[in-house]
């Protein structure tokens, strides 16, 4: 039984990597930047979820309040930061997207505290069992279920609107999908939109699995995420999906069977090495 | 006196440092986001060898080798991943020496190292020992630069495919970036084992590797003299931030954003349009 | 054998598609060879498997007495091969002089060590300036790629391409995009380059500029070698003019 509840805990987390790494991936697609800041609206959705969950007591608000304002902010970033920067090296707005993110760490701490907050009754506790033996809390099938619900809506947009074929050209091959006269501008404020509104889903819901909200909550998201997306190709939307499944699931078996020898990113990142090294362009390479 | 002596001490590691990763990144053009962990094993080495007696000078010379031995083995990987792919690898790499390093009770696990012994030859000693090797990697930068080794990387920087046409061998000098870089950067480690005299496996983190990618972007990709102000102002920016110690983080983190974003071409870039303005005004 | 260059029986597959079926071709020293075929012949396929960059499923290269199969791009050029790129690619931080400069100190650079002890270019640049003065950018040497239009950057790459004193310059495309006039200026550059040292394989879609300058012809269709030998008799056949002027289709 002891596999097949890794197995869980590692697609509970390999959901949350997915909700995250989308947007990441993204960004890469349109703009070919390393989009550090993502996770810093990831915290801020993290945050919003457990204040206005308090305020009012409404869950379903908090979570899109934070969506809505996680992806307000995600196109604010975009305007501010990275639109004057596009025509120079990509390092540059790495760098400046990680100072912006180190920035952030800081006016939530200094804001909020060090310690952080938590959900005065947190919602979506109770213990369901689902296998003989195996019972998960109503937090993480949530996690699940809003993860298939998001990923899936954000598959139907894509596919099925013409919205959705305009953005895909665009991430695909930015230039030629200029050339067939698609408004990039209004692509890329659709996808900052559409990707920081999902990270800041996984930051409400990596809340209520801890029931903390914390400054430092992005950390392991600001890096982790590049991790994924690089592992799936770069760009390549359904690469990353599976590249964050992947990456859930051997992180949680490798904290079981490796965990004496490396830690929990450094298997992360181990597997990592390994996959690039016999597939230089990531598990599924872009078209 | 002691404490100037501490911060020189700290802006000379933060430069050569600095310096080490410009031979990579900057000559080179081999992003690399996991620089930290060359500082690390560095500084590992040094101060496992001076605990076991060794004199300081002649441990840096094993902390040399070693971190250049394992960049050269991140070189070879290099040579399979590109651009943003290989700037993840670098991240990963890093991860991994944190990693490794934290589940090993031989290099302190957790806790780390303490009780690193002081050098023989006091703090003033240590400082002129760090100048001397600032001095000596600055010259080692400014000789490749002039040289075609540098006017070979130029063009690997700017178009190894191109590079490649011309004849280039591209892997032996990316080879070459990576062991003088990283060889640099253990040296650095060495010296910083020896003036914080306690290090453990948070002192080498994604931070640190961040940090000193900026003080290269900062100072102007390339420029050597650039990386030199960048590195100093860069590191001594805590130092002024003391009055202001709950903020810190957040103005260093505001400033970095704001010097991409308003002068996105660096330090470099900055005084060559100051200078072209004086001779235009001339 | 007195070839420079041949290129026998070889095939290229990718994936379930056969790219170049069987294909031979021989450069003799000294030759210019106009290389024509339409759309779709494996014109480019067939460059790559010389150059290096695709590795052929079954045949051989043979270059200056060596079976080079197997060898790498650099390996290749460091014995004598060079190509001008159809899509231009100058090294846009350095000067044009510096750009065909490096290029000349290409036999320095096999070592980064001994490439960190030498300083002076100034032996370099001035054969990278009479380079330059060949291909006639001798005036705009000092300056930097990106401001040129795109006829001064085709000359680049073959300024770039001598420096590396081939005995084999491979010229992919290199009117395309110029006008006619640039066309026809490059052309007569290109039929002045020959030499006793020196064979070129003109790779060209501008069949009129190929038939002026080209004296000997080789003809790629749907991947196989359809036809070789003096311009004058290729052309008078019945099949090349079929495939390659649509003619009879």
């Amino acid at each position: 039984m002891l596999a097949l509840d890794l197995l869980i805990q590692g697609l509970v987390q390999g959901a949350i990597y997915a909700l995250v790494a989308v947007g990441l991936t993204l960004v890469y697609g349109l703009l070919r930047i390393l989009h550090v800041a993502h996770a810093a609206l990831f915290t801020l959705g993290g945050y919003l979820g457990v204040l206005v969950t308090n305020a009012t007591g409404s869950f379903a608000l908090a979570l899109a309040v934070a969506m809505g304002v996680a992806g307000v902010a995600g196109i604010a970033v975009y305007r501010l930061a990275y639109r004057p920067l596009l025509g120079r090296s990509p390092l540059i707005a790495l760098i400046a997207s990680i100072g912006l993110f180190i920035a952030s760490e800081e006016a939530f701490r200094i804001i909020f505290g060090a310690h952080g907050l938590s959900y005065v009754t947190p919602p979506l506790q109770a213990q369901i069992e689902i296998a003989p033996g195996i019972s998960l809390s109503l937090a993480r099938i949530a996690v699940v279920v809003l993860a298939v619900v998001l990923l899936s809506a954000l598959g139907w947009l894509s596919l099925s609107t013409r919205t959705g074929v305009a953005w895909r050209a665009s991430v695909s091959d930015p230039p030629i999908a200029q050339a067939f006269g698609i408004d990039i501008e209004r692509v890329r404020h659709l996808n900052f939109f559409v990707g920081s509104a999902l990270a800041g889903a996984a930051g409400v819901m990596v809340a209520l699995l801890n029931n903390l909200v914390e400054p430092t909550m992005g950390a392991v998201p600001s890096y982790k995420a590049l991790a994924i997306i690089v592992l799936g190709g770069l760009g390549n939307v359904r690469g990353t999906l599976v590249a964050a499944l992947a990456l859930g699931v051997v992180e949680s078996f490798g904290t079981i069977y490796a965990g004496h020898l490396l830690d929990r990113d450094a298997i992360a990142f181990a597997f990592l090495i390994l996959v690039l090294m016999l597939r230089p362009q990531g598990l599924l390479a872009r078209s | 006196m002691a404490y100037e002596i501490i911060v020189a001490t700290n802006v000379a590691i933060a430069i050569l440092f600095a310096l080490s990763l410009n031979v990579i990144t900057g000559f080179c053009g081999q992003v690399s986001l996991g620089h930290a962990a060359f500082l690390g094993i560095g500084a590992y080495t040094s101060a496992m060898l001076t605990k076991a007696g060794m004199p300081l000078v002649l441990s840096l010379v094993p902390a040399a080798v070693l971190a250049g031995a394992v960049g050269m083995v991140v070189g070879l990987a290099s040579l399979r991943v590109r651009h943003d792919f290989l700037a993840i690898t670098t991240m990963g790499v890093a991860f991994l020496f944190v990693g490794i390093v934290r589940k090993q009770d031989a290099l302190g696990g957790e806790i780390g190292i303490a009780g690193i012994p002081a050098p023989a030859f006091g703090r003033p000693g240590l400082l002129v020992l760090s100048v001397v090797c600032v001095v000596a990697f600055a010259a080692l930068a400014v000789a490749i630069r002039r040289s075609w080794a540098g006017f070979a990387f130029e063009s690997i920087a700017d178009d190894e495919d191109t590079a490649r046409l011309l004849g280039i061998d591209v892997p032996r000098f990316k080879l070459f970036a990576f062991v003088v870089g990283t060889a640099g950067a253990g040296v650095a480690g060495g010296l910083y084992a020896h003036q914080v005299r306690f290090i453990g496996p948070d002192s080498f983190g994604f931070v640190e590797s961040v940090t000193v990618l900026a003080m290269v972007i900062v100072g102007g990709i390339g420029s050597v003299w650039g990386v030199v102000v960048a590195a100093a102002l860069l590191s001594m920016l805590p130092q002024w931030f003391q009055l202001v110690d709950d903020y810190k983080l957040l103005l260093y983190g505001a400033l970095l954003f704001a010097t991409m974003r308003f002068a996105p071409d660096g330090l470099a870039g900055i005084a060559t349009r100051a200078l072209r303005r004086v001779r235009g005004a001339a | 054998m007195s070839a420079l260059l041949s290129v026998r029986d070889v095939t290229v597959r990718f994936g379930g598609i056969t790219a170049i079926d069987g294909a031979r071709l021989e450069v003799e020293p000294g030759r210019l060879l106009g290389f024509i075929g339409p759309n779709g012949a494996g014109k480019t396929t067939m460059m790559r498997v010389i150059t290096g960059v695709v590795r052929p499923s079954a045949g051989q290269v043979l270059f200056r007495g060596s079976d080079i199969t197997r060898w790498s791009t650099v390996a290749r050029i460091r014995h004598g091969l060079a190509l001008a790129q159809q899509i231009v690619r100058p090294l846009r931080a350095l000067t044009l002089l510096d750009n065909v400069a490096l290029a000349v100190g290409h036999r320095r650079l096999t070592s980064p060590v001994a490439a960190m002890l030498r300083h002076d270019r100034r032996r370099e640049r001035e054969r990278a300036h009479t380079l330059l003065e060949r291909v006639g950018l001798a005036e705009v040497a000092g300056q930097r790629p990106e401001a040129l239009p795109l006829g001064y950057l085709k000359r680049l790459e073959v300024a770039r391409a001598l420096a590396l004193e081939p005995a084999l310059l491979l010229l992919d495309e290199p009117l395309a995009g110029l006008n006619q006039r640039e066309a026809r200026a490059m052309a007569d550059l290109i039929a002045e380059l020959p030499g006793p040292s020196l064979a070129v394989v003109l790779i060209e879609h501008n069949l009129g500029e190929v038939l002026r300058v080209c004296p000997t012809l080789y003809v790629q269709d749907g991947g196989r070698a359809l036809a070789f030998g003096p311009t004058s008799e290729v052309m008078a056949r019945a099949d090349v003019r079929a495939a390659y002027l649509g003619v009879g289709r």
